[in-house]
């Protein structure tokens, strides 16, 4: 999921790094004070995640978490992941510092997606549609992804389609995995933890 | 149910959170791996060998290899192997730049300098593979400058042989435990940062009183 550095155009490095600002103000503005913690162990939980490796044909994996992020923090999940992005750049050496913008957008913004399409929905009262809804949400999170990396390789001379395929295909097991973890954690937070569920909708 | 920050539920799910995302650590320093792509290229003899590979160790396997030269012309190009491997002869004697593309947006490059490629007599014996015992150094003929330059050529290969593998294993490591929490302390100093800061607005404006419970926070 992240681009290395050298590897897109200037414009399409502009137009991330501007979509990433956008989304971390709104994120920042709808961040309310008592996420702050939530917001600070998720967005550990995406830096760590994306060293759990899943070994895939040519190139190699990893888990992302974004739907789980956007499931729990809504828009919040921009500035979330753009620390995460960070370090991940800083320490790891994942992506690199100009493709900043477009690999934060590349992540968040399908968590932003999935949040309105399935994590609105989720109601406390019937929990089994709750699960499902959220392996919905990990799944489609990584796809939505996978397609976003893909148009960003698309002005780099490698067909969109092809790489499109590649990614998608590449990433099939890492939707799964995190659609599982997601629909999981989901389950556990709603027996343990009900009231966290309750931050991101509340206005 | 409204969230209630310093109560005590609410640091129990913290902590319950925190203390999974701890207890996945162990799980990874196991099996550290990742994908940011790797490529290191090193003179043996008349050729110049890449090797790309993933954070982790696995192989860049079937990767594009372009070689530029200073000016940023490209000089040739060509495909990892199976092994990750890809070697070619020294197009010409400047800095070349070795540019490796592996799928789905990873890209790295390495530069080799052109004082790595001095005239190297005894190219052909060398194995590729770095066997640092079976290269031979002649014998000191003191009258010619430059045979002594292709010695010491010659006996730095062999020395700094066992340096350059050891570089070029440190770089599949994955990251270290040091690195992994330091970025968890990092962020959780962040969110520090960010309540102090919440907790200051509020004492000096006292508006916002949204919330219950919220008062208490970044104490």
């Amino acid at each position: 999921m992240h681009i290395s550095e050298g590897v897109l155009s200037a414009p399409v490095l502009l137009t991330g790094a501007v979509l990433t600002a956008t989304g971390v103000a709104v994120g920042l503005k709808k961040m309310k004070n008592e996420q702050l913690p939530l917001v600070g162990v998720l967005s550990s939980a995406f830096f760590v995640s994306s060293l759990i490796h899943i070994p895939v044909g040519p190139s190699a994996v990893h888990l992302v978490l974004n739907g789980l992020l956007g499931l729990l923090l809504g828009w919040v999940a921009f500035p979330a992941i753009l620390v995460g992005v960070s370090l991940q750049a800083l320490i790891f050496q994942f992506g690199g510092l100009t493709t900043l913008g477009v690999n934060t957008f590349n992540m968040a913004m399908p968590a932003i997606l999935c949040y309105y399409l399935f994590a609105r929905h989720i109601s406390q009262d019937h929990p089994g549609v709750a699960m499902v809804l959220a392996f919905g949400c990990g799944f489609v999170a990584i796809l939505l992804s996978a397609i976003l990396v893909a148009l960003s390789l698309i002005f780099t001379g490698e067909s969109f389609v092809a790489a499109a395929k590649l990614l998608v295909v590449a990433h099939l097991p890492v939707m799964v995995v995190e659609a599982v973890v997601s629909a999981l954690s989901l389950g556990f937070l709603m027996k343990v933890r009900p009231e966290i569920l309750g931050v991101p909708h509340a206005t | 149910m409204r969230l209630d920050p310093g109560g005590e539920d609410f640091h129990r799910g913290v902590a319950v959170l925190v203390f999974s995302v701890i207890l996945i650590l162990p799980l990874l320093t196991t099996r550290a791996m990742a994908h940011k792509v790797n490529v290191f290229g090193w003179v043996e003899g008349d050729r110049v060998f890449v090797e790309g590979y993933f954070r982790g160790g696995k192989k860049a396997k079937d990767s594009l290899v372009e070689v530029f030269n200073e000016a940023g012309v490209k000089l040739l190009e060509g495909r990892t192997d199976e092994t990750g491997r890809f070697s070619f002869k020294i197009p010409e004697k400047t800095d070349v730049r070795i540019v490796l593309t592996a799928s789905m947006g990873h890209k790295n490059d390495f530069i080799v300098s052109a004082s790595d490629f001095r005239e190297s007599p005894s190219k052909s014996s060398r194995t590729p593979w770095v066997s640092a015992e079976s290269r031979t150094v002649s014998a000191p003929t003191l009258e010619d400058p430059s045979r002594l330059e292709t010695m010491i050529e010659q006996t730095m290969d062999r020395k700094l042989a066992p340096v350059i593998q050891l570089i070029r294993d440190s770089k599949k490591e994955g990251p270290t435990v040091a690195e992994i929490i330091g970025g968890i302390g990092y962020i959780f100093g962040l969110v520090g940062v960010a309540m102090y800061f919440n907790s200051r607005k509020k004492r000096s404006g006292g508006q916002r009183a949204a919330g219950s419970g919220q008062q208490d926070m970044g104490n």
